[in-house]
């Protein structure tokens, strides 16, 4: 036993304890303190989009309400911006946004790296792998605010989409880390044994990728899904704020870019706002995801 | 000799890179991208007049021929003017890329540096309450938007609602202490961000490297913790330092942190490229993104060179 | 006798896991004389590592500790002693070597870089007297032309050169113990017997205690004096060489012995093995480890912990093995 495993598991009590990744790293996370409060915290900006989503609350986001910095009062609990419009109704709203370009991101740039990377590791080594990594490689390497503004070029004269196209840069920069990571879980996984008894029982190969490999990195795939969506409510902000982002609605990016010429002016509350919902659900979910990680992380039995 | 071949070689393995970011770019900026024909032409204009306008812009060629074109400016590293404001653009690079590494380099060192220190800290006391600290603290740190770190120190400190003592915006620098009171803010609130992220990489890293064998090997023969820690240990942790280090130079210096440079109005490349991103100049763009995949192969050498030079078992092949 | 060199008694280690607090190693005692080479016998996880690592206050800490007990050297309580005090210990009156020689040595260092370190650490050299300080060790443990390979990377070395290296920066300050951890587990059959021959005949020269732990009874047998045979934390049995072999008394011994795999005539059917398995240590039983896998338990031996005798030659069981 070399000195990290041993520290890590100082008498072999890995042995002892069976039980499956997941049932394993649920016990953790019920345990991890922090984890489970921020998981409450990111409970609540669930709830609070949900409500905004089925119309229950923040659907005067865009009224006139008011006069023009009006303080915080009873009727406007975070007063009025320089139009007049709600800010307390302007942030919850935004709450809605960040989670879908959170979710959407996340969902389907995990889903990407997934089949990519799978297949890259699956056929490591031939054609089809070079052509991926050299993919991966090339799209790391156009710094992420001129792809986005690529797309949104390319995008311009097809309006349905155009307004996705921050969607769009992200997925097609964003699924790059899982990609790598799955594929070198799958080269690691190929070689086992199950493989190569449903390689000799005739299994096509896409079955043994995506039915008996791919659902063995489940827990990588679901801690950088938790990555991706805190890394695009972030990405979002400042495209927002640069102008390139969210279009034809409301979103914590925008309210900073209004925000920016009111500070100066002596205005906080619109900043304030803004800022304090994002830490808080950034933060929220970066101590989940790392909370997850520990849960999840085979290699952690003791730390 | 061997150093020249190694990096001929290299650099050669580096050309499928650079045409796969100049083709994929070309394709969504230029090819694809919007039509510029009707921002250029007149009022009310003649067939001639579109024709001639379209043929300058080169939009008559085929695409191939047009992005032989590109590559060809790329190899004479000559990317014609500006289209909005005529400017050559490698003037406007000679003159905007200084800037930008003045404004970034303060804080991409001290970021760094802080960054390995904390980070080692934050290993030496693992499981105990500096280490809880450092890591609390980095958390946080990662949680701020950048936009928000900006907004706020230009708040706190440039402000007349906060200390007032540095320029909100700007940059005319003409003496050391102007350049340190136009510096400072985008220097504070660069390493802001970038340490959090940074110092839990380092930590990551360290702690990994203390769990070796060779380090249980340095304790039972006594070596003291300091020089544990910041020789034996640090040495041994270069390669992943170096390869964060050097792959992030050319986001630096060529696209500068275009988010502080737009929003200070430091004309820097970064400024420039927002612009050209707005204005649709793309002559600009094209040059930026050819440039800084130049860069990574550029880098990606002189990594591996030092990796031989900080690691003995690595051997350029 | 002599004064003993090490006194070590009760000893208790324990690590703090996500499962609770073990105790790796549970009221362990035993004393080391000078120039005697000592077996510490036993299967992965039985404690012997952990005991051998707190000699020299090298137990990672967090999650372990000393728990108990006291392990006196040169008028010293090393289980109780600063990190100061240990660091002054370590590599010039106690020195440890490995098991892994691919990985126990600095892979970005010169081997010649890390000797001299130890010499300049401990004997206050400087550079030069400790570069050649060093060559001189290189050669006294058989690592040819040593003048060339002070100046090598650990990785341009063998694994039995990098053993030797090791050998040869643990003895660079005189040592009056050394600390050898599965030192030829790792090597090939012929390589491992040059290094034991190397060990035994440096100690010698070098006047010095050796602790050999080991899993390989058979290297115990060509090199130990004594052994002291541990079963999940605790000492089972501790005997002479001899006698321990002719005749062990602790049923575990006995096991050991027979199942070691050797040319017979009688040529049984099935190599004997100890049937079960080592209890975890987060669920010990009340009375003797060993009982639940033992022919030779009575009623006692379930509820009863089995004491080790202050004698030289004793066994932890209420029922031993008749002579």
């Amino acid at each position: 036993m070399n000195a990290a495993a041993e520290e890590l598991d100082p008498v072999g009590l890995s042995d002892a304890a069976p039980e499956s990744l997941w049932t394993k790293g649920l016990y953790k996370f019920r345990r991890d303190r922090v984890g489970m409060w921020s998981f409450a915290v990111v409970l609540l900006y669930v709830g609070i989009a949900l409500g905004v989503w089925l119309g229950f609350w923040a659907t005067g986001w865009a009224d006139l309400a008011g006069g023009k910095w009006e303080p915080v009062s009873g009727a406007h609990w975070f007063g009025t911006n320089i139009i007049g419009q709600d800010i307390f109704d302007r942030a919850i709203y935004s709450t809605k946004t960040s989670f879908e370009v959170g979710l959407v991101v996340a969902v389907l740039a995990t889903a990407l790296g997934a089949i990519l990377g799978a297949i890259a590791g699956f056929f490591s080594g031939s054609w089809l792998d070079e052509l991926i990594l050299w993919l991966m490689g090339v799209l790391d390497s156009i710094p992420f605010l001129l792809f986005v503004a690529a797309i949104a070029y390319t995008l311009q004269s097809i309006p349905e989409i155009s307004k996705y196209s921050m969607h769009i840069a992200m997925i097609v920069t964003f699924w790059i880390t899982a990609g790598r990571l799955v594929r070198g879980e799958v080269i690691k996984l190929k070689e086992m044994e199950y493989v190569d008894a449903a390689h000799a029982l005739g299994v096509p190969e896409y079955t043994i990728i995506f039915r008996h490999i791919l659902p063995n990195t489940a827990h990588i795939l679901l801690v950088q899904a938790t990555i991706t969506f805190v890394a695009a409510i972030k990405s979002e902000v400042i495209l927002s704020f640069l102008g390139l982002g969210v279009k034809d609605s409301m979103s914590w990016g925008l309210m900073i870019s209004e925000s920016s010429q009111e500070v100066l002016a002596g205005f906080f509350n619109n900043f304030l706002a803004a800022s304090v919902l994002l830490f808080g659900l950034v933060m929220a979910f970066n101590l989940f995801s790392d909370a997850l990680q520990d849960a999840l992380d085979p290699r952690t039995v003791a730390d | 000799m061997e150093l020249f071949s190694y990096s001929l070689r290299k650099l050669a393995t580096g050309i499928p890179l650079i045409i796969g970011v100049t083709l994929v770019s070309f394709l969504l900026m230029v090819y694809f991208g919007p039509d510029k024909t009707f921002e250029l032409v007149g009022k009310n204009p003649t067939q001639e007049q579109i024709d001639e306008i379209r043929a300058q812009l080169g939009y008559d060629q085929p695409m191939v021929v047009r992005y032989l074109d590109y590559l060809r400016e790329i190899v004479t590293l000559d990317f014609g003017n500006s289209e909005s404001t005529g400017e050559r653009i490698n003037a406007l690079l000679a003159r905007t890329i200084p800037v930008s590494i003045a404004v970034a380099l303060p804080g991409f060192i001290l970021g760094n540096l802080l960054g390995v220190g904390l980070g080692l800290l934050a290993a030496f006391y693992r499981g105990r309450w500096p280490d809880k600290m450092i890591m609390g603290s980095a958390a946080i740190g990662m949680s701020i938007s950048f936009l928000i770190v900006i907004i706020a120190f230009q708040i706190i400190l440039s402000s007349s609602y906060g200390l007032n003592l540095f320029p909100v915006r700007g940059w005319s620098v003409d003496s050391f202490g102007d350049y340190v009171s136009y510096v400072t803010v985008p220097t504070l609130a660069t390493v802001f961000v970038a340490l959090g992220y940074n110092t839990r990489f380092y930590r990551s890293v360290i702690v990994e490297e203390t769990t070796r064998d060779h380090v249980r090997t340095a304790r039972a023969f006594g070596v003291p913790s300091l020089q544990l820690y910041c020789k034996l240990i640090l040495k041994n942790c270069l390669i992943p330092i170096i390869t964060r280090i050097m792959f992030s130079i050319p986001f630096v210096v060529i696209s500068g942190s275009l988010l502080i440079e737009s929003y200070f109005g430091i004309p820097g490349i970064g400024k420039v490229t927002y612009d050209a991103i707005i204005t649709g100049d793309q002559p600009i763009l094209k040059a930026v993104v050819a440039l800084t995949a130049i860069m990574l192969v550029v880098v990606q050498l002189l990594t591996d060179i030092m990796y031989r030079w900080v690691d003995p078992r690595v051997s350029l092949k | 006798m002599a004064e003993p060199l090490l006194r070590v008694r009760d000893l208790a280690i324990e690590f703090d896991t996500q499962y609770g607090t073990v105790r790796a190693v549970d009221g362990v005692s035993f004393d080391i004389y000078p120039e005697e080479t000592v077996g510490l016998v036993g299967e992965s996880g039985c404690g012997k590592t952990v005991t051998g690592l707190s000699l020299l206050g090298l137990i990672p800490k967090p999650p372990g500790r000393i728990a108990a007990g006291s392990i006196e050297f040169g008028g010293r309580d090393l289980a109780t002693a600063s990190e100061e005090e240990l660091r002054t210990i370590r590599g010039s009156e106690i020195s440890m070597i490995f098991q892994e020689p691919m990985t126990a040595l600095n892979p970005v260092f010169t081997i010649g870089n890390q000797m001299a370190d130890v010499l300049a650490r401990h004997k206050g050299l400087t550079d030069s007297q400790a570069r050649t300080e060093a060559i001189e060790m290189l050669g006294r443990v058989g690592i040819p032309s040593p003048a060339r390979r002070v100046d090598e990377y650990p990785h341009q070395l063998s694994g039995g050169q990098r053993q030797r290296v090791m050998i040869a920066m643990a003895l660079s300050c005189n040592p009056k113990l050394l600390i050898a951890d599965e030192p030829t587990t790792a090597l090939d059959v012929t390589t491992q017997a040059q290094v034991l021959e190397q060990i035994n005949k440096l100690q010698e020269e070098f006047r010095m205690a050796v602790i050999l732990i080991t899993h390989d009874l058979g290297v115990v047998a060509e090199t130990c004096q004594r052994a002291l045979v541990m079963y999940c934390g605790k000492v089972a049995e501790q005997a002479p060489i001899e006698e321990l072999f002719a005749q062990p008394r602790h049923p575990y011994t006995a096991g050991l012995l027979s199942s070691i795999p050797r040319i017979r005539e009688d040529r049984p059917e099935h190599l004997p093995i100890i049937a079960g398995r080592v209890p975890d240590l987060l669920h010990l039983p009340a009375g003797c480890r060993f009982a639940a896998r033992c022919e030779r338990a009575l009623d006692r031996c379930q509820t009863e912990q089995p004491e080790l005798g202050e004698k030289t030659a004793s066994a932890a069981c209420f029922n031993p093995v008749p002579v």
